[in-house]
């Protein structure tokens, strides 16, 4: 497989299953893509996640059970070294804000009020 | 005490008994064959109207809306109207009326309906030279009246517009029902034929009860014709049967076209019935068969069966249509039910003169309470307290909390029945219609019997 | 061409840019249906007004609130008996429905003084009921009465009531939606703050977005406790109105109806810094998942994992038995908007059930971002379908069943496809682990019903099996 196949494979089991990318606001959603996947690259290279605010306990909750799902779908993932996980999670956060923020056709992600 | 005609006292409403003008103009509008009522307001005043029909007939009726936003409401609906009925017609080619009803956002914008209506026709004509498209201007605001009116001044509307001129006599009998069930029509045309009189029912709602067909053609429609609409006018006479529903447009048809008009009691039970029968003999000059009196004498004989063993001195609370409560309080008194407490839904003055509830108030040798403009709190409230008798509930069934929280057993009759399996495919009028409620009233009390454990043994040999 | 132009709309083209038929490779940066726009006039659309989304949806749930529809009768009429969600307390929101009755003479002269007296008589009628929402209405609105001076006034003069008031009416915005958005805002800006909560768990969450329909909020409930989690407020599924008040106090709002309250969601965050976490309520596997991450939010993930264990244990086994029968079901769902997202993917996983087409009444791009990346290829995406463009979607997909209202459904029985009710359900409740068996349960009922072989039958014409055959 390709990075960019790999990168395919994570970016598909986003959207099919989460619901954090989708948040109302363009920086609803940049905010869970950053903190997430951040929580979850740590995760997958072995670092401890942040747990101490109620933000970083969110992006906890959801990352383990994106991470778990990733080992258990995806063995290469968990085989890979830390530097292709990172390399492959940049991708991902690259596709996740290309489509649900930066040329996403939802016109009221930009509104300033919710 | 004897009987008292009141008002309700509050100013307020909880749970009320009718919903608005426009809904009633839209019962109206869907007995029309090739017809799609456009209601101009707000979505809810067609979406929630729908959804009530499907609750009462588990069917889907199509109904339109101008699906007022927020710039109509600063700016005027006439595009809103225009587009409506423009994109009607171009989608549904068969489509013959659109009653454009008004709703109270419109109304109180002051869309000018007849002016837009105009340049609707204008439009149709040039687009569709060969099919013509009866508009019909609906004026039902829902801070006037209620559903009974709304009906009412839709089928006055829909006549005014299409029935223009006097056509040659046809010897026909126009029957305005009123707000009845497809049962009902279905009744009221087989008495027609029994009779040998030619008769158009208005509306002709028979197959609202419609199947599940092999082809899988779908028939829930009115019947009527803008023929027959047309044709009215040149009938022989015109026979109401609804004071408050539809009596005027054949007030209308005597008025414009001198087609004679009868309002007649509405007839619930035998004794109305008998009198309309009567009436429709005097008019038409046919006889009364023989079939319809043994009819009759079935009806009886099942009543007989019942009254003095299991209704009398039954104290009844009747809530509905006024007419349907007026009439089943006439024929509550024809089988020794006791009619204590009824509640009329809406503000119109002219029941506290009604000569049926004159008559009644002559003619009732125990406490009665008529209440105007009344909501389903006065029947709780009656119902709650321990020195007013209540036995059995007869209304339709948004007031089901009430009978089922309080333990006191209820029929289910008038609009809308959705608790209760097929009862829009049942007569309520005529003898079958009495026999048909006497029998449900009874079952209504044995069923209750039962499962209170109250003398359920009297039922072992009945 | 993605973007469907169906044969019903040529006369109304501008359709074309609703209707999307996914292709595989293609995403919503290509193509997202418009959504949230203005309704064509005559079109025989499925949508409701702005007051149904505040008062029916929302606000009517609560148990112990009175609901004083300000305006002419029908609006209270047709919102009183439609809905199915009960409450441990009798009921209430059922039962009744309050209304100031206005007449020709208050939209001229102004009902400020009818809604006063109104209020008066609601309170002094139920004397246990000391909360009320006022909603306006069409007429009221566009006479502008200020029904927020009036509710001022009666919390003035009775000092124990407390009354929140929404300005929703029927012509505002285009559809359900506009309320939803109305009340979210107006309660968390004038409401949540007021009270303190007692605090009996070291874990404290509201949950969102769940009205109780059919039973979904008592269920779900029955899992916090066993977790040990405290709801501080349902909003507002068997709730109540000052828990509402309460919202601050909760450590996480679990958000399951993004659509109808989001916003209050998004506010809670921004106002008072309480992370939002979205699941799904609906689904198996999706279950397990909302309940995993709850956990993780609290740390307390092993008591997630046996709860999870002892309800699958217990109602799997019926799921797959339904999953075995249902498996290639090709499902149509036409319901407000968020169920399209909540189902498909869950109905495929958990049933092996084919979603093929799809339609929203009010739902925004959000929920169709969220239901087309969930969604398969060769599924139509409706926004704001209407009844022409069902009738030639269901020859294009031929769904076996469909999710959808009872009228819709009645349309369809015609068709001989059997509905089972998307919005109130069958035989719910539909939510949580049980909850997705009884779907599951209703749609297999509803496939397999034999009347639908009955209906189709033509017993006219030649008679297929002589009568030589029957006596031999």
């Amino acid at each position: 497989m390709t990075s960019q196949d790999k990168i395919d494979a994570l970016y598909d089991y986003v959207q099919e299953r989460c619901l954090w990318q989708f948040f109302s606001r363009s920086w609803d959603r940049q905010e869970n893509i950053d903190g997430i996947l951040k929580t979850a690259t740590d995760m997958l290279t072995g670092a401890p996640p942040a747990k101490e605010s109620p933000m970083d306990r969110l992006f906890y909750a959801d990352a383990k059970i994106m991470v778990a799902d990733f080992k258990q779908r995806f063995p290469w993932l968990g085989d890979a070294g830390a530097a292709q996980v990172r390399e492959l999670m940049a991708g991902l956060k690259e596709r996740l804000v290309d489509i649900t923020i930066t040329n996403s056709k939802n016109g009221e992600l930009h509104h300033t009020l919710y | 005490m004897g009987c008292e005609i009141t008002t309700k006292e509050r100013a307020g409403v909880i749970n009320p008994m009718y919903d608005c003008q426009p809904a009633g103009a839209q019962y109206a509008g869907i007995g029309v064959k090739d017809c799609i009522p456009l209601v101009h307001g707000g979505q809810g005043c067609t979406m929630f109207v729908r959804l009530l029909f499907a609750q009462h007939f588990k069917e889907n009726f199509d109904i339109a809306s101008t699906s007022l936003h927020e710039d109509s409401a600063v700016f005027g609906g006439h595009q809103r109207i225009q587009d409506g009925v423009m994109t009607l017609a171009r989608r549904y080619p068969e489509l013959r009326v659109i009653p454009l009803i008004t709703t109270c956002s419109t109304e109180v914008i002051g869309d000018d309906i007849e002016g837009n209506i105009s340049a609707c026709n204008k439009m149709l004509k040039q687009e569709f030279p060969d099919r013509k498209i009866h508009v019909i201007p609906v004026h039902t605001p829902s801070f006037k009246s209620s559903q009974v009116g709304g009906y009412s001044e839709c089928m006055q509307s829909i006549f005014k517009t299409i029935t223009t001129a006097k056509v040659a006599p046809t010897g026909k009998l126009n029957l305005f029902p009123g707000w009845v069930n497809p049962g009902d029509v279905k009744l009221l045309k087989h008495y027609m034929a029994e009779m040998g009189v030619d008769a158009t029912v208005f509306m002709d709602t028979e197959e609202f009860d419609s199947p599940m067909m092999p082809d899988k053609s779908i028939s829930t429609s009115g019947s009527t014709t803008v023929e027959d609409i047309q044709a009215s006018s040149g009938a022989l006479a015109s026979v109401a049967l609804a004071r408050y529903e539809g009596a005027t447009t054949a007030t209308y048809l005597h008025q414009e076209f001198e087609v004679p008009a009868a309002i007649v009691n509405t007839p619930y039970g035998i004794g109305n019935t008998d009198a309309m029968l009567q009436k429709i003999s005097e008019l038409t000059g046919k006889p009364i068969p023989d079939s319809l009196i043994k009819e009759r004498g079935v009806a009886l004989d099942a009543l007989q069966d019942l009254a003095h063993m299991f209704f009398a001195n039954k104290k009844v609370a009747l809530f509905g249509h006024p007419d349907l409560v007026i009439g089943l309080a006439q024929f509550c008194l024809e089988v020794e039910l006791e009619p204590v407490l009824l509640l009329l839904g809406d503000d119109n003055s002219k029941y506290k003169k009604d000569p049926r509830v004159l008559d009644l108030k002559a003619k009732c040798t125990w406490d009665m309470e008529v209440v105007c403009n009344a909501d389903l709190w006065e029947l709780e409230k009656r119902v709650k307290d321990p020195n007013y008798q209540i036995d059995l509930i007869m209304g339709h069934s948004k007031g089901r909390y009430v009978g089922i929280y309080n333990n006191v057993p209820m029929v289910r009759v008038g609009f809308p029945s959705f608790d209760r399996a097929g009862l829009y495919r049942k007569p309520t009028m005529g003898y079958a219609g009495a026999m048909e409620l006497g029998e449900t009233i009874a079952n209504t009390i044995f069923t209750h019997m039962e499962y209170n454990k109250d003398r359920e043994w009297l039922l072992n040999t009945w | 061409m993605p973007m469907v132009l169906l044969e019903c709309d040529k006369d109304i083209p501008e359709r074309e840019r609703h209707i999307y038929l996914k292709v595989e490779g293609e995403d919503t940066r290509e193509f997202l249906p418009i959504s949230n726009a203005a309704t064509i006039p005559g079109t025989l659309s499925e949508r409701g007004c702005s007051f149904c989304g505040a008062k029916l949806v929302i606000g009517g749930v609560l148990k112990d609130t009175i609901q004083m529809i300000h305006g002419p009768i029908g609006c209270a009429y047709d919102t009183w008996h439609t809905k199915r969600y009960p409450t441990d307390n009798g009921h209430f929101n059922m039962k009744y429905v309050w209304s100031t009755d206005m007449k020709e003479s208050h939209i001229v002269f102004g009902g400020e003084k009818r809604l006063e007296k109104s209020c008066h008589e609601a309170f002094d009628e139920m004397p246990d009921i000391k909360r009320m929402i006022i909603y306006t209405t069409c007429p009221t609105a566009l006479i502008g009465d200020d029904i927020k001076a009036v509710a001022k006034k009666v919390m003035a003069d009775r000092p124990d009531v407390d009354i929140f008031t929404v300005e929703c009416p029927g012509f505002a915005g285009v559809s359900q939606s506009k309320g939803h958005h109305v009340l979210n805002i107006g309660w968390i800006n004038e409401k949540v703050g007021q009270l303190d909560a007692e605090i009996t768990s070291p874990y404290t969450m509201n949950f969102i977005g769940d009205f109780n329909i059919g039973g979904d909020t008592q269920l779900l409930q029955k899992y916090w406790d066993k977790l040990g989690i405290q709801v501080i407020a349902h909003f507002t599924g068997n709730g109540t109105y000052d828990d509402l008040r309460r919202m601050h106090k909760a450590q996480l709002n679990v958000v399951n109806c993004a659509r109808s309250s989001g916003y209050i969601a998004n506010e809670l965050r921004k106002q008072y810094g309480i992370p939002r976490l979205d699941i799904d309520s609906w689904g198996f596997s999706y279950m397990a998942e909302g309940i995993r991450k709850i956990c993780a939010f609290f740390g307390i993930e092993e008591k997630g994992e046996a709860l999870i264990a002892e309800e699958e244990a217990k109602w799997k086994p019926q799921l797959d038995w339904y999953k075995e029968r249902l498996t290639g079901t090709k499902m149509a769902i036409w319901t407000g908007g968020p169920r399209l997202w909540h189902w498909t993917k869950s109905v495929e996983d958990d049933l092996g059930v084919q979603v093929v087409a799809m339609s929203s009444k009010f739902g925004h791009q959000e929920d169709f971002e969220k239901v087309i990346a969930r969604g398969q290829a060769g599924t139509y995406y409706i926004d704001d379908g209407n009844e022409l463009e069902f009738f030639e979607i269901i020859d294009l997909v031929k769904p076996d069943v469909i999710f959808t209202g009872p009228r819709v459904g009645e349309l369809v029985k015609k068709l001989h496809i059997p509905y089972v009710n998307g919005h109130g359900y069958h035989n719910g409740p539909y939510m949580g682990f049980e909850g997705f068996v009884n779907l599951a349960r209703d749609m297999y009922n509803a496939v397999h019903n034999p009347l639908l072989k009955l209906a189709a039958t033509d017993i006219r014409g030649p008679v297929a099996t002589p009568v030589k055959e029957a006596a031999e």
